[in-house]
C-alpha cells in the first residue's frame, strides 16, 4: 500500500531554483507540507496536474522562470495566480497562498505594490 | 377627470406618485416612480429629479406630463442631522515596553524571560546569562537560524524576535524549541540590554501570562507598585496571540482620559454634563432640561470643537446668512473604537472609549416655494405646496391594510428620526430626532477600524457570507449557498456581502460574527434608542401604551434587520408594529406622495381624513 502524505504537490519543470526556494518558504511559513517533484509539460497542465494529484487539492507549476497556482476541482488554464518572472516576495506570497487554501484563509496579495518591510 | 401628482422630495429619493379625481369625488391612484434627488434636499437644483420621475410615472400610463392639473408638493421638515465622533481615551507607550499583536504563524509555545540582544551583536553575548534575541529583516531565514544555532551551545537563549514573517521558517531550522514572535515591524525600537518577557500561545488560545499583571510581576520580578503600573500592558494584551513586554525603567504604557470637556443643554432648565459620564447619562441630562432651545459644548475641548464643526458644516448646507444655527437635539451613543497606540512596535491596537453623536438643527423653512414656482414655470402644470410632510406622511401610512386610528408614523431616514401620531380627531403631533442612517454607519465604520465609510455604508444594507471555498460561502445565519462556476478567488477565504447582483468583499480581516455583532449592536444603540424617544415624545400623554398602531415608512424601513429590532421592542407594549405597505402595493416608500393626493380631497372639501381613497 502506497501511503501518500497530505501535501500540497509542486510540479517543476526547469524550475529557477531561487524562485522554487520561495515558494516552498511561503509553505512552511504556514506549517502545510509540500513535495517538490520533477516533471515536464506545460505551465498550465503542470499546475492542474499537481492540484489534481494533491491529496489536499493544491497544487503548484513552476516551468522555468514562471509559476501557477491552481486549486481542484478547477479545469486546467484556469488558474488561481501566475506569475512570470516574479520578485521573491511575490513567489513566497504565491506559495503561502497555496497553503492558505487548504487552511481557507484569505490569500495575500500576490500582485501590486511591493512588501512593506 | 383630473389628473393630480403628489410629489415628495427627500434627502435621498424624490418620489411622485399620480392619482385621477373620480366623478364621485374619489382618488383613484395610477401609477408611481421614484429617482434619486438632484441636489439637496429642498433646493432648486430638486426641480430636474422631481421632472425625471414625473416624465417616468407618466410614462407609464401612455399620457404626457402636460396632461397633469394640479402637482402637489410636501412642505420638507426644515430639519438637517450630522454626526461626529470623538475619542475619549488614548493609550500612550513610552520607550518601547510592549510589543503585542496577532500575527498569523508565530511559532513554538511557551514563555520565556532574557534580556534583549540584537542578532548583529550576538558576539558579545555573555555565557549564562538568558537572552532573547531580535532579529531585523536585513538577515534571511537561513541567515538567522544558522547564526542562533553557532551560538546556542554557548549563549543561553530563550526567545526570538523577528522582523519578516518568517518565524516557522526560522524555528524549523533551530535546534531547540523556544518561542518566535515575528513581524514586529519597528524592530528597530526595541531597547537592547533590557530584560523582557516573552510569551507565545499555543494555537487556538490567547497569550494568559503577560496579559495578567500578576503574571508580568513573576516573570519580571516586580513589586506592588510596578505591578499595579504595568496593569494597562496586561489589559493591552488581552487577546493577543503573542506578546513581549520589556521592563523599562522609565518606559511604561500610560491611559490618557483625554479633556472631552462639557456638552451644556440650554433648554427649560440650563443642564451640564461631562462627556466622560457615558451616552445614558447624557440622555438623561438632554430629556432633564425639557424643550432645548440650543445645546453648545466647553470652549477649547474636543466636544466643544465638535459640536463647533457640526454648526459650521450645517451652515453651510442651510446657506444660513443670519449665523444663527441652534442645536436642538443630540442623540450621544457610546462606543470603542481600535486606536494605533502611539509609539507601537508591531502596529499594536487598543480599544478606546469613544463617544458618537448625532445633532439636528432647525433651519428656516426650505424654499419649497421656490421649487413649485419653477415646476409651474418649465412644466405649464400649476404646482403649489400642500402639506406638511409628516402629516402627509401620516394620511399615506393610513393606506396600509390593517391600520386604524390612531396612528404613529416612524420615518427613519439617513440623517433623523422623525415621528408623527394621527389621532381620530385628525390632529397630528409631531417630533424630530437626531440620529439614524448615518450615524449607524459611523458607529459601524469606527467600531470594525474600517478605511472607507462606503464599506460601513455596505455592511449596514447587506447581509454577510463567507466563502469557504471556491464554490460554496457560508451565509451569517449558517445557510450554504453553492455556485455551479467557481468564484471568483480574490474572494477566497473572504468575508463578503451579498449585495444584488454582486458580492462586494471586505478587506478587513475581521471574522463574519464580530462585524454581524457590530452591525446589529449599532442598529439597536441607534434605532430602538430614537424610535422609544420618538414615539414617547408624540405619544398621548407620552405614554406608549397609548398608541395601538406604528407604521415604519422611510428608507431604513426597508433594511431587512430594522423593522423586526423595533417590533421585538417595541410588543412590549402591546403596540402593533410593523413595515408599512402604502396603498398595499407600494412597500415602506411613497407614503408622502400618497397622503398629498388623499389630502387634496380634504382640502378641498375642508375635511380631515382621507376616507375618500377606494
Amino acid at each position: 500500500m502506497v501511503i501518500s502524505r497530505p501535501s500540497i504537490l509542486i510540479y517543476a519543470d526547469n524550475a529557477d531554483e531561487d524562485y522554487l526556494r520561495e515558494l516552498c518558504a511561503g509553505i512552511e511559513e504556514e506549517g502545510v507540507l509540500y513535495q517538490v517533484i520533477p516533471a515536464q509539460g506545460e505551465l498550465d497542465t503542470l499546475a492542474h496536474r499537481a492540484a489534481e494529484e494533491s491529496m489536499l487539492g493544491s497544487g503548484i507549476g513552476i516551468s522555468g522562470c514562471r509559476i501557477a497556482m491552481q486549486m481542484r476541482p478547477l479545469p486546467e488554464g484556469r488558474n488561481v495566480f501566475e506569475l512570470n518572472q516574479p520578485r521573491f516576495w511575490q513567489c513566497r506570497a504565491l506559495g503561502a497562498n497555496s497553503a492558505r487554501a487548504i487552511k481557507k484563509m484569505p490569500f495575500k496579495a500576490v500582485t501590486g505594490g511591493d512588501e512593506q518591510l | 377627470m383630473k389628473l393630480i401628482a403628489g410629489v415628495d422630495i427627500g434627502n435621498s429619493t424624490t418620489e411622485v406618485c399620480i392619482g385621477e379625481e373620480r366623478r364621485d369625488g374619489t382618488i383613484g391612484f395610477l401609477a408611481g416612480a421614484s429617482r434619486m434627488t438632484t441636489g439637496t434636499k429642498g433646493t432648486l437644483a430638486n426641480v430636474m429629479g422631481v421632472k425625471a420621475a414625473l416624465a417616468e410615472a407618466m410614462d407609464s400610463i401612455g399620457r404626457p406630463v402636460s396632461d397633469l392639473s394640479l402637482i402637489r408638493l410636501n412642505e420638507a421638515a426644515p430639519v438637517i442631522g450630522d454626526t461626529a465622533m470623538e475619542t475619549i481615551t488614548e493609550t500612550i507607550i513610552t520607550e518601547s515596553s510592549m510589543i503585542g499583536h496577532n500575527p498569523s504563524t508565530p511559532a513554538g509555545a511557551g514563555q520565556a524571560v532574557g534580556t534583549l540582544l540584537f542578532l548583529e551583536n550576538i558576539s558579545t553575548g555573555k555565557p549564562g546569562v538568558p537572552y532573547i534575541v531580535a532579529v531585523s529583516s536585513k538577515f534571511s531565514y537561513e541567515e538567522a537560524a544558522a547564526w542562533l544555532n553557532r551560538y546556542i551551545p554557548e549563549l543561553m537563549i530563550v526567545g526570538v524576535i523577528l522582523q519578516a514573517d518568517e518565524a516557522v521558517l526560522v524555528e524549523n531550522r533551530l535546534q531547540v524549541d523556544i518561542p518566535i514572535v515575528d513581524e514586529v515591524r519597528r524592530i528597530a525600537q526595541i531597547p537592547e540590554g533590557k530584560l523582557a518577557a516573552i510569551e507565545v500561545a499555543l494555537p487556538g488560545t490567547s497569550v494568559r501570562m503577560l496579559s495578567n499583571p500578576y503574571g508580568i510581576a513573576t516573570l519580571l520580578g516586580l513589586n506592588a507598585d510596578e505591578t499595579r503600573a504595568v496593569t494597562p500592558i496586561a489589559k493591552s494584551l488581552i487577546g493577543k496571540r503573542s506578546a513581549v513586554v520589556i521592563r523599562t525603567p522609565h518606559g511604561n504604557i500610560r491611559e490618557n482620559v483625554l479633556p472631552a470637556g462639557e456638552l451644556y443643554f440650554h433648554g427649560d432648565t440650563e443642564e451640564a454634563i461631562d462627556i466622560d459620564a457615558g451616552a445614558d447619562k447624557i440622555m438623561s441630562a438632554l430629556e432633564a432640561a425639557g424643550e432645548i432651545r440650543n445645546i453648545d459644548g466647553q470652549q477649547n475641548t474636543n466636544v466643544g470643537n465638535m459640536l463647533q464643526n457640526i454648526r459650521s458644516q450645517m451652515r453651510r448646507v442651510a446657506s444660513d446668512e443670519s449665523g444663527d444655527i441652534r442645536i436642538t437635539d443630540l442623540l450621544a451613543v457610546d462606543t470603542l473604537a481600535p486606536v494605533e497606540i502611539s509609539g507601537s512596535l508591531a502596529g499594536e491596537t487598543c480599544m478606546e472609549k469613544a463617544v458618537g453623536i448625532a445633532a439636528m438643527v432647525r433651519t428656516q423653512a426650505l424654499p419649497m416655494r421656490q421649487i413649485a414656482g419653477a415646476l409651474t414655470a418649465e412644466l405649464g402644470v400649476r404646482a403649489h405646496v400642500a402639506g406638511v410632510e409628516a402629516v402627509m406622511a401620516s394620511l399615506g401610512a393610513l393606506t396600509t391594510p390593517g391600520t386604524q386610528l390612531p396612528l404613529a408614523i416612524l420615518d427613519m431616514g439617513g440623517g433623523s428620526t422623525d415621528a408623527a401620531l394621527l389621532d381620530e380627531d385628525g390632529r397630528v403631533t409631531t417630533t424630530h430626532q437626531a440620529g439614524a442612517g448615518e450615524l449607524v454607519s459611523m458607529l459601524i465604520q469606527t467600531e470594525l477600524g474600517l478605511g472607507s465609510r462606503v464599506t460601513a455604508e455596505q455592511i449596514k444594507k447587506y447581509p454577510l457570507g463567507k466563502v469557504e471555498s471556491l464554490f460554496h460561502m457560508r451565509l451569517e445565519n449558517g445557510a450554504m449557498q453553492f455556485f455551479a462556476e467557481s468564484i471568483d478567488p480574490r474572494y477566497y477565504g473572504h468575508v463578503v456581502l451579498l449585495a444584488p447582483g454582486e458580492l462586494l468583499k471586505i478587506e478587513e480581516d475581521i471574522p463574519m460574527e464580530k462585524i454581524m455583532d457590530v452591525r446589529r449592536e449599532a442598529k439597536r444603540k441607534v434605532f430602538v434608542r430614537n424610535a422609544l424617544r420618538a414615539l414617547r415624545k408624540v405619544a398621548p400623554d407620552h405614554d406608549l401604551r397609548r398608541i395601538p398602531n406604528v407604521v415604519l415608512v422611510g428608507g431604513s424601513a426597508e433594511d431587512f434587520e430594522i423593522p423586526e429590532m423595533l417590533m421585538e421592542a417595541l410588543a412590549e407594549y402591546r403596540i402593533v408594529c410593523g413595515r408599512g405597505n402604502i396603498r398595499g402595493s407600494e412597500g415602506p416608500r411613497n407614503a408622502v406622495a400618497t397622503g398629498l393626493l388623499l389630502s387634496y380631497l380634504g382640502s378641498r372639501e375642508q375635511e380631515g381624513g382621507g376616507d375618500g381613497w377606494s
